[in-house]
């Protein structure tokens, strides 16, 4: 069954054409993957997928809902979080802190909850902190929990994102290039990881990325973009023997 | 066993050294004259100034040049209710909050969803509006002001004396500090924090950024108003002049100055600001010139501890 579903999705900025004609399915319980050179409209099709841009045409459906025209916070409410392409985190936050913000769309405590602590509010302060220590130890820093996000090293900034983005407890999990800056060993415990979330917490994964051998290994379906528009898709064995693929993709990798 | 003490320390030093300040404050009017308690209460006066204006600026990251409105705003409908309706005190604060949330949102709902810089061009504005109003309408009595607004009675007490308005502030600090410590450890203060480390994140966390900027504008305006009623019934007399363009400039200062976001750092700020001019009043030469000193020790601290007087603290677990 199809989670979310582009439709002839198009963006353009003032005349300049970042993604057009764009279709694809992402299946429920699947980990698929949107791939093409820099500059080839991934991250403007992330970005409309996520409410940060709106796109200038064209639909996108998830769970039957259409997400044009809503913004980021509702789309996250809906059951979609994204992570960052640079992680962005709060950086003068604990680590603990950013971690619980994944949180604030599965919660709802408001000013007078804050005012009053009644034991709602306590209950739910407490199940929020909870949670994020729970997932702090899954992803392997609860020790480091009380530390200042920026003082992390790269690869634990990069395990808070994912905790942060587990505790929106989402049905869909986009990875805007999740493998950036990483090194070889870390890639490939990147793609256990990706799993290991599937698995553990049954969600659908879809992530951006220009890295062909992470991309290779982990995803079932592969979309691959160029100048804005689709070239192939299939699964991964498929893509790679595509000409117009080894073509736009392979080639100019090659070359650089 | 190290961390263990060190554990202890940091559960108990905190309450420990809060409930001693608090006696301290609370026994001072018992060994001090008029005068001290004058100054602290002023000292008290801009602490609550400047914890309202934290929930805005500290928290959330906004940047607010008009503070001196939200303030002129609740001493104006305080002295208006008192002087020319001839209501009690008391029951003009309820009237104060609706008015303050009311500035609030008719300032801060065109403006906060636009990009922070636009709300330092609108308060700053916003201020100046107020003020130039105040300055010519009668009803607030023009450029001369309001006077002889009655001082009001708590308990059959006519709060005359300045140990009665030394007490009176100094509980209005203690809850504009339990009002601002709750907020910052909830789930509404955490996404404050949020909004103001990276508001492109915290919208991808879900938090309706638009909004609850909004909600923490209109809590400072609150605050904000509150104080100034207060103030308006302590001084018996208000004018345009006590909310002009420098007032909103000092609150910030001590904001700033105090360390952005921190309860203790923005009541020191706060305190020092209204303090330090006075201790240096009549040391010779420097008391005539203490401003000028005051202005360079500002731009010292600012090079040297960009970062506010109150040392960085790792804050554990929000409970």
């Amino acid at each position: 069954m199809s989670l979310m579903r582009i439709e002839n999705l198009t963006m353009r900025f003032s005349g300049i054409v970042a993604v057009e004609n764009l279709s694809f399915d992402i299946e429920e319980g699947s980990i698929t993957s949107l791939i093409g050179p820099n500059g080839a409209g991934k991250t403007s099709a992330f970005n409309c997928m996520t409410g940060f841009y709106k796109a200038t045409s064209g639909e996108i459906l998830f769970d039957g809902k259409s997400l044009i025209g809503r913004k980021p916070h509702r789309i996250t409410h809906m059951g979609i979080i994204r992570t960052f392409q640079n992680v962005r985190l709060f950086k003068n936050l604990t680590v603990l802190e950013n971690v619980m913000s994944g949180a604030h769309s599965v919660s709802k405590q408001g000013v007078f909850g804050a005012l009053l602590r009644h034991p709602a509010q306590r209950r739910e302060e407490r199940e929020i902190l909870e949670n994020a220590e729970r997932l702090l130890d899954y992803v392997g820093i609860l020790d480091k929990k009380d530390e200042t996000a920026k003082n992390l090293s790269y690869g634990d900034q990069r395990r808070t994102e994912w905790a942060r983005a587990l505790a929106a407890k989402p049905r869909l999990l986009l990875l805007d290039e999740p493998a950036a800056g990483l090194n070889r060993e870390e890639k490939d415990r990147l793609v256990e990881l990706i799993r290991r979330f599937r698995k553990d917490f049954g969600i659908t994964v879809f992530l951006i990325e220009h890295d062909m051998e992470l991309v290779m290994k982990v995803s079932e379906k592969v979309i691959v973009i160029n100048f804005g528009t689709k070239i192939a898709e299939g699964t991964p064995a498929e893509v790679q023997s595509n000409p117009l693929v080894i073509e736009a993709y392979l080639g100019m990798e090659e070359e650089a | 066993m190290i961390k263990a003490k060190e554990m202890m320390n940091s559960k108990w030093l905190g309450p420990g050294m809060l409930l001693g300040l608090l006696a301290a404050m609370l026994a001072l009017p018992l060994f001090s004259n008029d005068y001290v308690l004058i100054v602290l209460w002023n000292g008290m006066f801009y602490a609550l100034l400047a914890l309202g204006l934290n929930i805005i600026v500290g928290y959330c990251g906004l940047c607010d040049l008009g503070y001196a409105a939200k303030f002129a705003i609740g001493a104006y409908t305080t002295g208006i209710l008192m002087k020319s309706f001839g209501w009690n005190f008391w029951l003009t604060l309820p009237m104060v909050v609706l008015v303050s949330l009311l500035a609030a949102i008719l300032v801060g709902a065109p403006t906060l969803k636009l990009r922070s810089d636009y709300l330092a061009i609108v308060t700053l504005g916003f201020a100046e509006i107020v003020r130039i109003t105040a300055r010519n309408l009668d009803i607030t009595g023009s450029a001369s002001g309001l006077n002889a607004i009655a001082r009001p009675e708590l308990f059959g007490l006519r709060l005359t004396k300045s140990i009665h308005w030394y007490y009176v502030f100094l509980v209005l600090v203690i809850l504009f500090v339990f009002i601002s410590h709750r907020v910052r450890s909830s789930r509404f203060g955490r996404a404050l924090a949020y909004i103001r480390e990276d508001e492109d994140a915290a919208r991808a966390m879900g938090v309706n950024t638009t909004r609850y900027k909004l909600y923490a504008y209109m809590i400072g305006a609150v605050l904000g108003g509150v104080t100034g009623s207060f103030f308006a019934v302590r001084m018996t007399a208000i004018s345009p002049q006590s909310f002009d363009f420098t007032q909103s400039a000092n609150i910030l200062l001590a904001v700033i100055l105090g360390g952005m976001g921190k309860i203790p750092g923005v009541i020191a700020g706060a305190v020092f600001f209204a303090v330090f001019p006075e201790i240096f009043r009549d040391v010779p030469f420097i008391g005539d010139a203490r401003m000028l000193f005051f202005g360079i020790l500002l731009v010292v601290v600012m090079i040297v501890r960009p970062q506010g007087f109150w040392p960085e603290r790792k804050r554990g677990a929000l409970k």
